[in-house]
């Protein structure tokens, strides 16, 4: 078998019911035919091969926890064909179950009340998990992260790190050939996120195990993904490596500019003002070229430039005679930039027509 | 579907493992009992005091409700102790967060009412427990086998009554927007169910006996050991009944299941 996961032309519709108010409406909608219908995932194709870390990126609303849902096999797919490890998986949801790992937003699906260790015994036994199998999983987890010194915790008493780095030891405990990871660094702090990452690799790495992931922290992409998927809408907008993407926009270069002394003080609205402010200035010199704002977290404000278009130097001399600036910093474009663009791209070119 | 043995070792280790941890909060752990205990002890006085002023209500005595009272609240312990996630499955639900109870291989409906187990429950079956024992006592019933395996047999019958009415109460999450107050009102019936049905107008006897049948909680199967000579033919059907119903209450509370994520098993 080729592929781990095969999607062909998967579309995804919810009917909503348009809800009535009050008692009165709350009893017309038990016979209501008042129905919408909302898609999700449009047309949504790719092949996974075992192994890939693949990361499955778009704002939020785009559709990526619905296409986890129904390759985990909780949700069925309205059209299109869906096989994960050669199985449908909506129609063996408990077969299917057996040979994935789920971590899902960011409540644990660990046993609340219970110490780490006895949820992985439970786990043991759900899964069937040999002795053997399971000691080695268990030094190797204890090789990569401490994790012994969490065995006796119980989940409630963990912090949301320590609880999503035991969501994730859980989902890989019966090695399966396929985890999704849906945003598991979401409201971590840096240092957390960069221990998560670490660890998704090193067990893909050890275990070959196939990883889809969504996120919109574009952290996440740069440190684990070869392969990047994105979907906005419910519609496909890309599907191919990084390198391919960075080169596909090469023309592009990032600005950063420094407008105040200490940046990093500032509130957001004060940020957002600051950026106001360049955008004003540039956009009056250089009414029709295409530019991507942004603040960073650090309170910088970026300017996405296509040289093809504008050279990035004629854009910093003509802000620095509006204004004062502390310090400039020039960046090859950033992942992040890239995919906002192509988010961009897709917008205009739906306008367009 | 996995085999019966695997889902009873499963159920025993998951159970064992949250008794020890709510009993590390000892503290907690027999406050809640004692106040579960409390409550259960001031409606026997309650009892006492209003049997002080009738010899009997409706042609039952004292000693005799103080049994159907003992009955009602040992069977209605399982719904206590093994299925108290029912409360909380309508948060889930709403929250879309009853999503992560799908994502392992076995049976929804277990995983998610064996994650919980109620210890206050434990309190309540010690009262009851000991009011049957004193009824029995004082009305002067035979020890015999039958007896005593019949009322093994009429607790299981009745506690699977309670639970199955309270599951599709707690289903109803799955089909309604709001639906809090039909867990509420369904629980508030099982007060009722500690009165010989013979007491309500004969229309809620109707209710209480083909539609929402608490009088198969406590009244019926009481009967079988208080007066058998006068047992309404409907009785000897009530385990299987209790079975049949049960199962019902499972298919739906698993028909919601499925509709919430859009899938069977
Ligand atoms: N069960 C559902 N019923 C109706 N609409 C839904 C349901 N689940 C998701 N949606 C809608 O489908 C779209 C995609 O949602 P989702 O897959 O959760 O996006 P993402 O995970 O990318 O943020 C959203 O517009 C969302 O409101
Ligand atoms: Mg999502």
């Amino acid at each position: 078998m080729e592929y781990v996961i095969e999607l062909k032309n998967v579309d995804k519709e919810f009917k909503v019911l348009n809800r009535h108010e009050g008692l009165k409406g709350s009893f017309q909608d038990l016979f209501s035919r008042d129905y919408k219908i909302i898609k999700a995932v449009n047309d949504v194709s790719m092949n996974i091969k075992p192994g890939e870390i693949v990361g499955y990126l778009g704002p939020n609303g785009a559709g990526k926890s619905t296409t986890i849902k129904m390759m985990t096999g909780v949700l069925q797919p309205t059209r299109g064909e869906i096989l994960v490890n050669g199985r449908i998986p909506y129609k063996n949801r408990t077969a299917n179950a057996q040979n994935i790992g789920v971590v899902f937003g960011q409540r644990s699906q660990l046993w609340w009340s219970l110490p780490l260790i006895e949820s992985f015994k439970l786990l043991k036994d759900i899964y069937g998990i040999s002795d053997k199998d399971y000691k080695d999983m268990l030094t190797l987890y204890e090789s990569l992260v401490d994790i012994k010194e969490l065995y006796s915790k119980p989940v409630r008493q963990m912090s949301l790190g320590q609880r999503t780095l035991s969501d994730i030891l859980a989902a890989f405990l019966h090695n399966p050939p396929i985890v999704f990871l849906d945003e598991p660094t979401i409201g971590l702090d840096v240092s957390m996120k960069a221990k998560i990452r670490n660890l998704i690799k090193a067990l893909n790495k050890e275990k070959n195990t196939t990883v889809i992931l969504t996120t919109h922290d574009m952290g996440d992409v740069d440190a684990l993904c070869e392969r990047i998927v994105i979907i906005d809408k419910g519609t496909m907008l890309y599907d191919n490596d990084i390198e391919h993407l960075r080169s596909f926009f090469g023309a592009y270069r990032t600005l950063l500019i420094k407008t105040k002394k200490h940046p990093e003080e500032l509130s957001e609205d004060e940020k957002n003002a600051e950026l106001t402010a360049v955008e004003t200035i540039v956009k009056e010199d250089f009414t029709d070229k295409d530019f991507t704002f942004a603040t960073t977290d650090e309170g910088w404000c970026s300017i996405l430039i296509d040289e093809s278009q504008v050279r990035l130097m004629k854009v910093l001399n003509h802000i620095q005679e509006k204004m004062k600036v502390y310090d400039v910093r020039l960046e090859e474009i950033s992942t992040e930039s890239v995919i906002r663009k192509i988010y961009e791209d897709a917008e205009n070119l739906k306008k367009a027509n | 579907m996995k085999r019966l043995g695997f889902y009873i070792s499963i159920y025993r280790k998951i159970i064992i493992q949250d008794i020890k941890s709510k009993m590390s909060y000892r503290s907690d752990f027999i406050i809640s009992m004692i106040g579960m205990i409390l409550t259960d002890v001031s409606e026997l006085l309650a009892f006492y005091i209003m049997f002080l002023n009738f010899p009997s209500v409706c042609g039952w005595s004292y000693h005799e409700m103080l049994f159907l009272y003992g009955f009602s609240l040992v069977a209605l312990t399982p719904l206590q102790c093994l299925f108290d996630n029912n409360w909380h499955l309508r948060h889930y639900v709403y929250d879309g967060e009853f999503i992560k109870y799908c994502f392992r291989p076995i049976n929804v409906f277990f995983y998610y009412i064996s994650e919980d187990f109620d210890t206050k429950g434990l309190g309540q079956f010690f009262v009851g427990m000991g009011t049957i024992v004193y009824a029995w006592y004082k009305l002067d019933l035979p020890v015999t086998f039958v007896n005593i395996a019949a009322l093994i047999v009429a607790l299981f019958a009745a506690s699977l009554f309670m639970v199955a009415i309270m599951n599709i109460a707690a289903a109803s999450c799955f089909f309604l927007t709001n639906s809090g107050y039909i867990m509420v009102t369904m629980n508030k019936f099982r007060d009722y169910a500690k009165y010989p049905v013979t007491i309500f107008p004969i229309f809620f006897r109707i209710i209480f006996t083909f539609i929402i049948p608490i009088a198969f909680i406590a009244y019926f199967p009481s009967l079988v050991i208080l007066r058998p000579a006068e047992i309404p033919f409907l009785t000897w059907f009530s385990p299987v009944y209790g079975i049949i119903f049960f199962y019902i209450s499972y298919r739906i509370w698993m028909w919601g299941a499925s509709k919430y994520s859009g899938t069977g098993s």
